[in-house]
């Protein structure tokens, strides 16, 4: 018995010997000849765990970007449908006039670097990897500087998912307000964070409409279908950015502000000076707003607008009835 | 076990991708400076390259033969620790980017973007083009409108340049004073931004936010105090053993959201329906009453009785400044 071949191995002999062959390869070429197959292909059949394993590592060559194509050949006279695998060339390079400069890596390596917790930590990780394979060495080490981005919503990896493949997704959502969870069909176009939360912009399909979803009020799992849809022209992560600022501009609320106090430091450079000591400060979505209002305390009053008075005092007051009573 | 950790076997096909073509451009490289630009351990850049020159395609045989396989100098690698690839097969550019990694980074470039002193609009938009380009398929939209603090441009300065800083402080427990640090570090999750210093008067390390300081100044002609071998551990929020535990019951929902204070995967067991109860660790019941009256619905606060009193008595407070008429 041959020594065992590794996985990195056998994945590594995989990839260059797609990227060798012009005409492709079939399975059965791959699983005999190939490092790593080959020491376990039975030229007598019964190869099937086999091929699950070649199943598998496609999936994982073309995870990390890697163009594997497979290429149908008509059925010879009835005969089993060949398959033929390659990797093309021309696509698997980098293209030749795409080059960084030193400030460009080091930007690039900071953009990474803000991914290293969660879902896209190992995408950030492999696309550093190909960055350094060019060979440019970075500016400047970033040092003492570690800005950090998140996706902690369960729907993140699911949504961004659906984008790339392009197909129609289905969830729950909980619209503030509401006492009951509805479902949705959406297009996802783009996912945006903003103002640090997370929101999928889409085609809602039951409104027919351009919308944008909050992350966090999706409720319960984030289905893919089957169902594809054409992308419009534009650029909706711009288009959703653009929304959500329109709205944060038009959303403003009137605040009188308990100097010295937590809400003073944090509100207050969020907001700006208004008439009377009062602060304006600018909001995307009035019940979240309530929600970091509420957790100030007796350190804001809310002035106006009306509903946003109405919600802090709602928040409060459910607060104060499930801490309240002497349980003893 | 050629299923266990796929992503780490990803990780390692990915790297010797990236190697190969490195190496080609960096003839006779040392396997220190390999390391260095790759930033990984020595060891792993050996093992990788002897990988890579035991490695090649099938060829026309079929049979691996030594003019189908990458071949390096072995003496100059074994005696100086020096990598040349004599013989090359079937890879000689940098692999393209995969969709998601190039989301991956055109998301966290618009983050670390909106930062003072990073770059401006024309870059990320020409960066953001080359990525694209560089990608097998449609990045999926992925954007991020970061706001940045101003203060940070210059603790940012005085990290870099190791000078004292010195600020009025709002502390946790709502009491203001001045604070002299030695910055070590700037960080950010999301919209939020902190630095991590050596306090001078407390002889430790402590993480202060951005939107609690005020007054920013540096002290440049301050010697520094710390001890030379201090080091800043990964996570921002330490343990502290006065810190003391609450009992407390979530919406199960809310668990993902609350992971900055749980942790990502507390020990919780069932209460009513929808509903867990876990145990969290706080420094003092000023933090606590503000988590909890900004979270009314999904989060209470059972024992003990001084901290479920706490957020009782904080949401009371904030109800009576709407009911007082003399407060308005």
């Amino acid at each position: 018995m041959p020594a065992a071949v590794s996985n990195e191995e056998r994945l590594f002999s995989l990839v260059l010997a797609l990227l060798a062959t012009e005409t492709g390869l079939t399975k059965a070429d791959i699983l005999s000849s190939v490092q790593g197959y080959r020491q376990r292909y039975r030229p007598n059949g019964g190869n099937a765990s086999l091929e699950r394993q070649f199943e598998r590592d496609k999936e994982d060559i073309r995870d990390l970007g890697v163009p594997l194509e497979s290429i149908e050949l008509p059925a010879d006279q009835g005969a089993v449908q060949y398959t033929r695998y390659r990797i093309p060339k021309g696509e698997y390079d980098l293209p030749a006039d795409v080059t960084f400069t030193p400030q460009e890596i080091a930007l690039l390596d900071l953009a990474a670097l803000a991914w290293r917790e969660g879902s896209l930590s190992g995408e950030s990780r492999r696309a550093l990897l190909k960055l350094r394979s060019l060979g440019i060495e970075s500016e400047e080490p970033l040092i003492g500087f570690a800005p950090r981005l998140r996706a902690r919503d369960a729907a993140f990896d699911p949504l961004r998912a659906a984008i790339e493949h392009r197909h129609v997704v289905v969830f729950g959502y909980l619209k503030p307000g509401e006492d009951r969870v509805r479902k949705r069909r959406v297009a996802p176009l783009a996912l945006v964070q903003f103002g640090g939360r997370w929101h999928v912009h889409g085609v809602d399909l039951g409104a027919r409409a351009r919308r944008t979803f909050l992350l966090s009020r999706i409720a319960g799992a984030v289905e893919e279908t089957a169902e594809g849809f054409e992308t419009p022209d534009g650029e909706p992560a711009e288009e959703a950015l653009d929304g959500l600022t329109a709205v944060f501009a038009a959303n403003r609320a009137l605040l009188e502000l308990q100097p010295d106090t937590d809400a003073a430091a944090r509100l207050g450079s969020r907001g700006e000076p208004a008439a009377e000591g009062r602060v304006a400060v600018h909001y995307t979505d009035l019940a979240l707003f309530a929600d970091d209002v509420a957790a100030f305390g007796p350190e804001v009053l809310v002035l106006e607008p009306q509903e946003l008075v109405d919600a802090v005092r709602e928040r409060l007051a459910a607060v104060v009835a499930a801490h309240g009573g002497d349980r003893g | 076990m050629a299923d266990a950790q796929p992503l780490r076997v990803q990780d390692r096909l990915a790297f010797l991708l990236a190697l190969v073509p490195y190496l080609l451009d960096n003839d006779g490289v040392s396997v220190a400076q390999a390391a260095a630009h790759f930033g990984v351990p020595e060891q792993r850049i050996r093992d990788a390259v002897e990988l890579i020159a035991m490695s090649g395609v099938p060829g026309e045989t079929k049979a691996y033969q030594p003019n189908d396989l990458f071949d390096i100098d072995w003496d100059r690698f074994e005696q100086r620790d020096e990598i040349a690839i004599t013989h090359q097969v079937a890879i000689d550019d940098s692999p393209r980017f995969s969709a998601r990694e190039a989301a991956a980074l055109i998301a966290g470039l618009q983050y670390v973007a909106a930062l003072p002193a990073n770059a401006d609009r024309e870059t990320v938009a020409r960066l953001t083009a080359k990525l694209t380009r560089s990608a097998n398929g449609a990045p999926a939209a992925v954007a991020v409108a970061a706001g940045a603090d101003t203060r940070l441009g210059l603790i940012r300065e005085a990290v870099a340049a190791g000078t004292v800083l010195v600020f009025d402080y709002l502390n946790g427990r709502d009491e203001r004073e001045e604070r002299s640090v030695e910055p070590l570090r700037v960080e950010s999750v999301d919209e939020s931004w902190y630095l991590r210093a050596w306090d001078r008067s407390r002889r430790a390390l402590r993480t202060f936010r951005l939107d609690r300081m005020r007054d920013v100044r540096t002290a440049p002609d301050t010697p520094a105090e710390r001890p030379e071998d201090i080091e800043l551990p990964e996570r921002i929020f330490q343990p502290s053993k006065q810190d003391r535990s609450v009992t407390i019951e979530v919406a199960a929902a809310a668990l993902p959201l609350l992971a900055d204070f749980l942790g990502e995967r507390p020990q919780t067991e069932p209460a009513r329906r929808g509903w867990v109860r876990t145990r969290l660790r706080i420094a003092h019941l000023h933090g606590l009453k503000r988590l909890a009256a900004g979270r009314a619905g999904l989060l209470v606060v059972v024992e003990p009785e001084d901290a479920r009193r706490a957020v009782h008595d904080w949401a009371v407070a904030g109800l009576a400044r709407y009911e007082d008429p003399s407060t308005r």
